[in-house]
């Protein structure tokens, strides 16, 4: 295990967008969160005056660097908006499915992955009432990277068969109520079970310190590893769809599924499939996310609003168009968190409306697929 | 559009056969059109509001079952605005949004500035929170209604957010950020009434000023919406909810409907966020969260969609499971409800420990059930059991 982190800085700094105006004032002091997170390690209570000292000490100096360290923590946030935003959006796209209730699989992703890395002691919530009280495998990462996914898939496959298969047929508001209230009850379940509070999902040893970069200096290893695991599943779903026969049914389904069916192709199965891999992508975003995010009932609905922006900015759909949509949020949000930090949050907002004023159909959808 | 289907089957269906025979007579005027007409909804509704209080929190019996309290009788009126004005939307236009916290939220906080620096009478605040969720339900939908569908709901949810993300930070220095709005300052109704003091003479039956004004608003409210949904202008917002491309080639100019239908239940969603800030003098930045917008969903589908009243309905019993149901300890069996105030000749039989602490849970369960089981939401369930009433007793 790497140095012990407070957990409570560890959340301002994942919420460092969001919380940073309120925790400072001034603009001296939004550089100096900048910095902090830049240097990688967490180490709470630096404060503005020394960030000159931390500058030199971490060796990377001048405004390449700076750009530079902006441009990886803009990548990074944007692949796990990636993650989960392809699952919504071929779910979406093939199936004409809207699932309010992604976002849960990103948290079901996150609570088991942080069972089957660590041990957790829990002291709220059910478990804790029933004896409960520690509680996790301790199997490490790796193992998390590989249980993860297919946990839920499986809960993704669920999922397509009780829930949004009954609901093809009704109309979209029908499907966005009822996945919003499964949304709901999901969340609820999991606070009632682990109690409401935030547990710290400890980088894994080998991935936790800082590691050394051409001009940039140290860069926290976890952030790389992310970019890593998220480019490599990206491709293979993109292999998946482009290059296989499977993949080829999917795409027909897309453009005109009553023709595929006439052909003699039965898609009840690819949709089901569809539906799997959507969601093990959501459960990989969980595992992956969670060490740089607080991990509480409530993060499924916080990552489902961006994850629906990438959707609308890259194109119902569209895998590429979900990576496109992805990396413009997680730069628009890194660049403004460094430039005008108040105005982060609201300015991916702002993308998202004038991308959606001057191309309804999103940066690379196609008319015909939209729903 | 007057031969919209929507509009005469449940006429017809009910009472068809009554409205013959009784206009044959010529003695009164029948119970259908009575019931139909725009002076009961009213009275009803005025009757209604003046009671809730005094069953709810004061009357014997009722009021020790059901542990309700003044306040949370106020509350509930107030969000029964907002469920309504949402539903109008939802249920009438067939368009969900996902962001009618940020008319909520956003003419709360308009009203709470506008009652630090411009006017504290309560009359003057209520039309500034108002028309500031006017015009921003106007921005909004002018955006949110280019693309149609689940765009309309993603869009919505996504431009609430962005007001309250706006609320937290760039706009800290007004809103007050992650504290509220704290600085609202209330003059008595009309220069003479103390919001908060019971009303002379008749403080048994509604309580306090501030309910007076809720209740008075409501009624308004009710009324309007009543007259918007029987005009001709509702039966279009009825015709693009059954199918919005025949209202188009009929020569409707669908956009312009579907905008106004949004700016109307904006609109009514400002009328109740504007008397929030007048109820709790405070303006919490949790109003713009899109868990606000959500709550109010669940209540309009809970209530039911599609009618007037059932998302008032609706309010009424998320509030009720919020602020009383919460409390209770215990699910046994018989139910004894929050209070203490059944005594049974038996020990109840106890189901569940630490009840309370599932009110989420349980509605969001119920909601599922409601979308799954009742697609017109607990209102439906009333209106069809009656109806069956009915059925049965035309048979003899």
């Amino acid at each position: 295990m790497g140095p012990r982190r407070d957990p409570v800085d560890d959340r301002t700094k994942l919420y460092a967008c969001e919380r940073i105006p309120n925790e400072h004032g001034g603009e001296g002091k939004f550089t100096s969160r900048i910095e902090s997170v830049r240097s990688g390690d967490g180490s709470p209570g630096r404060d503005c005056t020394d960030s000159e000292d931390d500058r030199k000490r971490l060796g990377g100096d001048g405004v390449l660097a700076e750009v530079l360290t902006v441009f990886i923590n803009g990548l990074q946030q944007g692949a796990i908006y990636v993650l989960v935003a392809i699952g919504l959006s071929i779910i979406l796209g093939t199936l004409k499915f809207v699932n309010f209730a992604h976002g849960a699989l990103y948290l079901v992703g996150t609570y088991v992955g942080l069972l089957v890395t660590l041990e957790i002691q829990l002291t709220d919530g059910k478990l804790a009432e029933w004896g409960f009280t520690s509680i996790g495998l301790g199997w490490g990462f790796l193992a998390a990277l590989v249980i993860v996914p297919i946990v839920v898939f499986a809960v993704g496959l669920l999922m397509e068969r009780f829930v949004a298969r009954p609901f093809y047929d009704r109309p979209d508001t029908d499907q966005i109520l009822l996945t919003f209230g499964l949304a709901i009850v999901v969340q609820e379940v999991f606070k009632i079970l682990f109690g409401g509070q935030s547990y710290n999902f400890a980088r894994p040893g080998w991935a936790s310190g800082p590691v050394d970069l051409p001009i940039i200096g140290a860069f926290p290893e976890w952030r790389l590893y992310v970019i890593g695991i998220t480019a490599v599943l990206v491709a293979g779903v993109y292999a998946l769809v482009e290059f296989t026969d499977f993949g080829l049914v999917v795409r027909a389904g897309t453009r005109d599924a009553e023709m595929v069916e006439l052909l003699g192709i039965k898609l009840s199965r690819p949709y089901l499939m569809v539906f799997g891999v959507g969601a093990a992508l959501a459960g990989v975003a969980g595992v992956v996310g969670g060490p740089l995010y607080a991990v509480n009932p409530n993060i499924g609905t916080e990552i489902l609003v961006p994850a629906f922006l990438v959707v609308v900015i890259g194109g119902v759909g569209s895998i590429t168009g979900a990576v496109l949509g992805g990396i413009l949020l997680g730069e628009t949000l890194a660049i403004l968190v460094a430039v005008a930090p108040q105005w982060s949050q609201v300015g991916i907002y702002v993308l998202a409306a004038v991308v959606l004023l001057a191309r309804p159909q999103g940066l690379l959808g196609s008319e015909e697929v939209t729903p | 559009m007057s031969d919209e289907p929507t509009e005469t089957a449940d006429a017809t269906e009910e009472g068809g056969a009554v409205v013959e025979r009784e206009r044959t007579e010529r003695e009164f005027p029948s119970w259908e059109r009575v019931r139909e007409s725009e002076l009961f909804v009213i009275a009803i509704t005025t009757v209604a509001l003046a009671v809730f209080p005094w069953l709810f929190a004061r009357a014997p019996v009722i009021s020790g079952v059901l542990q309700g309290y003044q306040d949370l009788a106020t509350l509930i009126v107030i969000w029964g605005i907002f469920a309504m004005g949402f539903n109008l939307l939802l249920g009438y236009t067939g368009l969900l949004s996902f962001g009618h916290a940020a008319f909520w939220g956003g003419a709360a906080y308009a009203a709470g500035v506008f009652s630090t620096h411009v006017s504290s009478s309560p009359l003057l605040i209520i039309l500034a929170g108002t028309a500031f969720a006017a015009l921003l339900a106007w921005a909004l939908g002018f955006v949110a209604l280019r693309r149609g569908g689940i765009y309309f709901a993603i869009l919505t949810l996504a431009f609430g957010q962005m007001a309250y993300y706006m609320a937290l930070s760039p706009l800290s220095g007004i809103t007050g950020g992650e504290n509220g709005y704290t600085g609202v300052e209330l003059a008595p109704l009309l220069g003479s009434f103390f919001l908060q003091y019971p009303v002379p003479g008749l403080d048994w039956l509604v309580g306090t000023w501030t309910y007076v004004l809720v209740g008075v608003v409501a009624v308004v409210c009710v009324a309007a919406a009543n007259r918007i949904l029987h005009s001709p202008y509702g039966m279009v917002f009825r015709a693009i909810r059954e199918n919005d491309q025949r209202a188009e080639f009929v020569g409707l100019n669908v956009w312009r409907y579907k905008l106004m239908a949004f700016v109307i239940s904006g609109t009514l969603a400002g009328v109740a966020g504007s008397l929030f800030t007048i109820y709790s003098a405070y303006v919490p930045v949790q109003s713009l969260y899109w868990t606000t917008s959500g709550e109010v969903v669940i209540m309009a589908v809970l209530g039911g969609v599609g009618s007037l009243f059932g998302p008032i309905l609706g309010a009424g019993i998320y509030l009720y499971v919020e602020n009383v149901i919460s409390g209770v300890q215990q699910l046994t069996l018989p139910f004894t409800g929050p209070g203490e105030y059944v005594t049974l000749v038996q020990e109840p039989v106890v189901l569940l420990e630490g009840f309370g602490a599932y009110w989420h849970l349980i509605l969001g369960l119920v909601f599922v059930a409601v979308i799954v089981l009742f697609p017109r939401g607990i209102w439906g369930l009333f209106e069809d059991a009656a109806g069956a009433v009915r059925r049965l007793g035309s048979d003899h």
